[in-house]
């Protein structure tokens, strides 16, 4: 076979070179002899014959080297010859090598981070068959009876409704109870999200009905850590919240829907009989998938005269507003959308951040191909061809630039291991992130490209100069090249004056939270989630609150037990739709929607939240008495301003009594520092004891202690009711610090990208400073010589730099000016044009780029003129 | 004496590939034999017989074996291969259509 025995030799030409280069030269060793053996037996002296032998063989060298161009490896041994000059050059300049690879590393680390970050949480495909056919009902229609209603009226989409993040106390035989966490489903859900179980089956449709035996289906994590991956545990009965259920399935691993922390999926229970449950409620939210071809336009065109159905299928009147905003859009886009603006924005700082790599390792390059000007010059003049110098720098660069690249990677996977800890939790798909390979490569190639650029362009200077440099004449900066590295710098400090910005104002954002009042002020306050089965709450719940209360305040230091039906800060509300007194509404206006936190007598007094007028909730505001509500001071500002709030009324709409309001207390944050959402329109607060919880209930403990209980609460209250599940213990500190996670991760990933880009900057502002300065040690030293002052010879280098770093941060002030409404979403009490940080930030990056000019200043300064002018 | 352009390169390997189709031989018995049978009027510049006798060998028309010669010393002795006997017939084909339309050029005239 003749491509066999081709393939033989090409392998020995390239991994047994001795031998085949021992070959050639004996071959062309014994030709000579035989020659000059020739010539010696026709009577030639031997010096004359070893010289004719060699006249009629050639000049040896070049044969050989001819030789050598007929093997077919020769650009592959050219290549790896290359990459052994190019490490050898590496290795004789260390300095230019690490600043070079550790700038290239971090470009793109950051940027393959970031990027990848992004990708896998805003377009990376969801991990379910055509995801691209799921839709989302933007505008919520949430409820039992709405969704599961609209689901068997639509036909171009199959939609099914579900809801996360359910809390259950989960007991496996045993009376000890632990939490877990259950996510509700219709039985259609599998069949909408295209995933069947790994082992049994997923719902069936009757399981639907009120009347059919409890069923669950475990996530492949429960089934391992809670069942051992028991493979029989189908039919296996556990309980939640005190009800039994079969396990009938168990999901595949990587099935993460709604949320990656769900343990169980149970059916939706519809009652038809529970108006309240079924139409109140609200908890169910719609998922769909496109049925046939009509795409999301026809989706839009059904579900109109669908919402309108379902409307008047309530069993009280709606506002004809509800669902009115209702529009199917693509699952995956409302799933990233409150995500998007925050991990855009640190996309696009890592790629500035690259964009200044970029300009520091092409200044870095520069530099080297002056300093090798005369390398290039006397190689050339030695015969080198053109095309080989240039694949030599190439070959340079690309190991380079794959050395950086390597150490990017790495710098990338150590980056997106850490985030998903810095990020909030509830990212989505947080948990699938990984270097994208593309990303690697994109950014790779973005600075091989610059790479490529800042050091073949000088080689052109050098075709048109050799001769100079050849004459050894002084290799000086020609205004050329100098004038790009100032230019460059002048880039990379404006991209650092942008991202430093950015930062800035992310920073003053997080800085503005903290001054943010809560209107709680207390100290030495610790909340506890307790979540309690059906046979504690509602009946009995009181006497259960009552000797909770019992025990702990008996413990040292306890001042006082208090509760509600919600944490403060925790961005969680409970919001009811409702009529209030001399602002009534018509059905077609969208309904006055109120904030309703439940809380037990001494509740504000633990918390330390300031009563304004009236009276604050007491013991005397049972179950029995007059129903009673206390109201925020912006509540009351917009619904009375001109009169006392006072014994006005409000209820809510879907039915039940009129609240007095008693009492106004000062604004709390109650969820969230940056207020409530913009479609709440007023909060308020009722007694505990006139809205007991129904079903199992999940309620927050306040205990006010003058000594650390955190440690203690979980086993006290174990001790006394092993079923009473206590978690999430935490201070009302913490609990503040914590609800910041959103924007500090933000601010804190934003300021580091700048700071790395700040040091980059003003690294590239010392490096090419530097350089310049020493080239120009000649010039220096005649002027010193001249009589030039040590302060004018600093004040001539730093002229420069002062020049470019204004035209920087101008530059850059105007690029942050227009970028910063992007930021606009992320931003709390400042403007997208905050004066502090368009002032501050410049200000920082001159003085450190003048900073970093000074040392080569001084240095120059320093020079010995007499040396320098006898150096040549 | 001739450079090695001054023969088509062309010719040499037809040259080459005559001389080797023989017997296995050296490379400096090729360079005497072509010498020799064309009456030293072909002068090869000898050492340029080397970097065509490697090309051939790259394209698998030869092939090399090192063996001793009769004088005990080690040489490199090239010998046609299947794919070279091939290439041999085409070019000797080529060859005479070439020298037969020359003839018939040069005494028309």
């Amino acid at each position: 076979m003749l491509w066999i025995s081709k393939l033989q030799m090409r392998l020995k030409t390239l991994f047994r070179r001795d031998q085949v280069e021992g070959e050639l030269s004996g071959e062309v060793a014994f030709h000579l002899a035989e020659q000059k053996a020739e010539y010696m037996a026709a009577g030639m002296s031997e010096a004359d014959a070893t010289a004719a032998a060699r006249r009629a063989f050639g000049p040896v060298a070049a044969l050989e080297e001819e030789c050598r161009d007929q093997r077919r490896t020769r650009w592959l041994e050219d290549f790896l010859q290359d990459i052994r000059f190019a490490l050898r050059s590496f290795q004789k300049s260390p300095s230019f090598t690490i600043v070079a690879v550790l700038t290239l590393a971090l470009g793109i680390g950051a940027n393959t981070a970031f990027f990848s970050a992004a990708y896998g949480i805003l377009f990376r495909p969801l991990p379910y068959p055509s995801p691209e056919r799921l839709v989302d009902l933007n505008d919520g229609i949430g409820g039992v009876g709405p969704v599961t209603s609209l689901r068997d009226m639509t036909r171009e989409v199959d939609y099914a409704g579900y809801l996360a993040g359910n809390d259950v106390n989960f007991q496996d035989g045993g009376a000890e109870a632990s939490r877990a966490r259950t996510a509700l489903a219709t039985w259609n859900l599998a069949r909408v999200l295209g995933v069947g179980p790994a082992l049994g089956r997923w719902f069936a449709a009757s399981e639907e009905r009120v009347e059919s035996p409890r069923v669950a289906v475990l996530s492949d994590r429960m089934w391992r850590e809670r069942f051992s991956a028991d493979p029989d545990v189908l039919g296996r009965r556990v309980r939640l919240n005190e009800r039994e259920f079969e396990v009938v399935g168990v999901m595949p691993a990587g099935f993460a829907f709604p949320t990656p922390d769900t343990d169980l999926w149970v059916p939706v229970r519809v009652d038809p009989r529970n108006i309240g449950e079924t139409w109140g409620g609200g908890n169910l939210f719609a998922i769909g998938r496109l049925r046939t071809g009509g795409g999301f336009e026809a989706a839009r065109v059904e579900l109109k005269p669908a919402i309108d159905r379902v409307r008047g299928m309530f069993p009280w009147r709606m506002p004809d507003l509800w669902g009115a905003s209702a529009t199917p859009v693509p699952y995956a886009e409302a799933l990233s959308k409150d995500v998007k603006p925050k991990v855009l924005a640190l996309s696009a700082a890592s790629l500035l951040l690259l964009l200044i790599a970029c300009g520091n390792v092409g200044n870095l390059l520069l530099a080297r191909a002056v300093r090798r000007e005369r390398e290039f010059a006397m190689r050339e003049a030695l015969g080198a061809r053109v095309g080989r110098l240039v694949r030599q720098l190439l070959t340079e660069n690309l190991v380079l630039v794959t050395l950086g690249g390597a150490a990017g990677l790495f710098a990338a996977e150590l980056v997106l291991e850490a985030l998903p800890l810095m990020l909030p939790k509830d990212t989505p798909r947080l948990q699938e992130l990984r270097p994208d390979l593309l990303l690697v490569t994109a950014a790779a190639l973005s600075m091989l490209g610059t790479v490529v650029l800042f050091s073949i362009a000088p080689l052109f200077r050098l075709w048109r100069m050799r001769r100079e440099c050849l004459m050894g004449k002084a290799v000086t900066a020609s205004r050329r090249t100098s004038g790009l590295s100032l230019a460059l710098i002048g880039v990379e400090l404006a991209l650092a004056t942008t991202l430093l910005i950015g930062a800035a104002l992310m920073g003053r954002t997080l800085w503005q939270l903290g001054q943010v009042d809560s209107g709680i002020h207390a100290a030495g306050v610790v909340s506890a989630r307790i979540s309690v089965g059906p046979s504690r709450c509602p009946k009995g719940c009181e006497a259960l609150l009552a000797e909770l209360q019992r025990t702990l305040i008996n413990e040292p230091g306890v001042r006082s037990v208090t509760w509600s039906n919600l944490a403060p800060l925790d961005r969680e509300l409970s919001a009811f739709a409702s009529d209030i007194q001399d602002h009534p509404k018509a059905a077609t206006e969208p309904a006055f929607m109120i904030s309703q936190t439940s809380v037990s007598p001494g509740y504000f007094e633990a918390l330390g939240v300031r009563l304004f007028r009236g009276r604050l909730l007491g013991d005397a505001d049972g179950a029995g008495a007059v129903k009673v509500m206390v109201i925020t001071e912006s509540t009351a500002k917009r619904f009375w301003p001109a009169e006392p709030a006072l014994g006005k009324r409000m209820r809510p709409m879907a039915g039940g009594e009129w609240l007095t309001v008693v009492g106004v207390v000062s604004d709390v944050a109650q969820y969230a520092l940056t207020g409530f959402p913009q479609w709440i329109d007023g909060a308020a607060y009722v007694p505990l004891a006139q809205s007991m919880p129904s079903g199992s209930a999940r309620l927050t403990m306040f205990v006010s202690s003058a000594q650390p209980v955190e440690g203690r609460l979980a086993g006290l209250v174990r001790a006394r009711f092993p079923d009473v599940v206590v978690s999430r213990v935490a201070s009302l500190e913490q609990i503040r610090g914590e609800s910041l996670t959103d924007q500090r991760s933000t601010a804190w990933l934003l300021e580091l990208l700048a700071g790395l880009g700040l040091a980059l900057g003003v690294a590239g502002v010392y490096g090419v400073i530097s350089h310049r300065a020493s080239q120009r040690t000649r010039e220096i030293g005649i002027r010193m010589a001249m009589g030039a002052s040590a302060a004018r010879v600093v004040g001539m280098v730093l002229k420069e730099t002062v020049w470019v770093s204004v035209l920087g941060a101008v530059m850059g002030m105007a690029a942050a000016y227009g970028l910063s409404r992007f930021l606009g979403s992320l931003l709390f009490g400042i403007t997208t044009h905050d004066t502090v940080a368009f002032v501050v930030c410049p200000l920082v990056l001159l003085v450190a780029a003048v900073v970093a000019a000074a040392i080569p200043a001084m240095r120059a300064s320093r020079t010995d003129a007499a040396m320098t002018l006898r150096g040549d | 004496m001739a450079k090695s352009s001054d023969l088509i390169q062309g010719t040499l390997d037809l040259l080459i590939l005559k001389t080797v189709s023989l017997e296995p031989v050296h490379g400096w018995a090729i360079a005497k034999r072509i010498q020799q049978v064309s009456n030293e009027v072909l002068q090869v510049q000898q050492g340029s017989l080397y970097p065509a006798l490697h090309r051939l060998e790259q394209q698998g028309w030869i092939t090399a074996a090192t063996k001793p010669t009769e004088s005990g010393r080690i040489a490199k002795f090239y010998s046609l291969t299947r794919e070279g006997k091939k290439q041999l017939a085409l070019e000797l084909g080529q060859w005479e259509r070439l020298s037969q339309a020359i003839g018939l050029v040069v005494r028309g005239v």
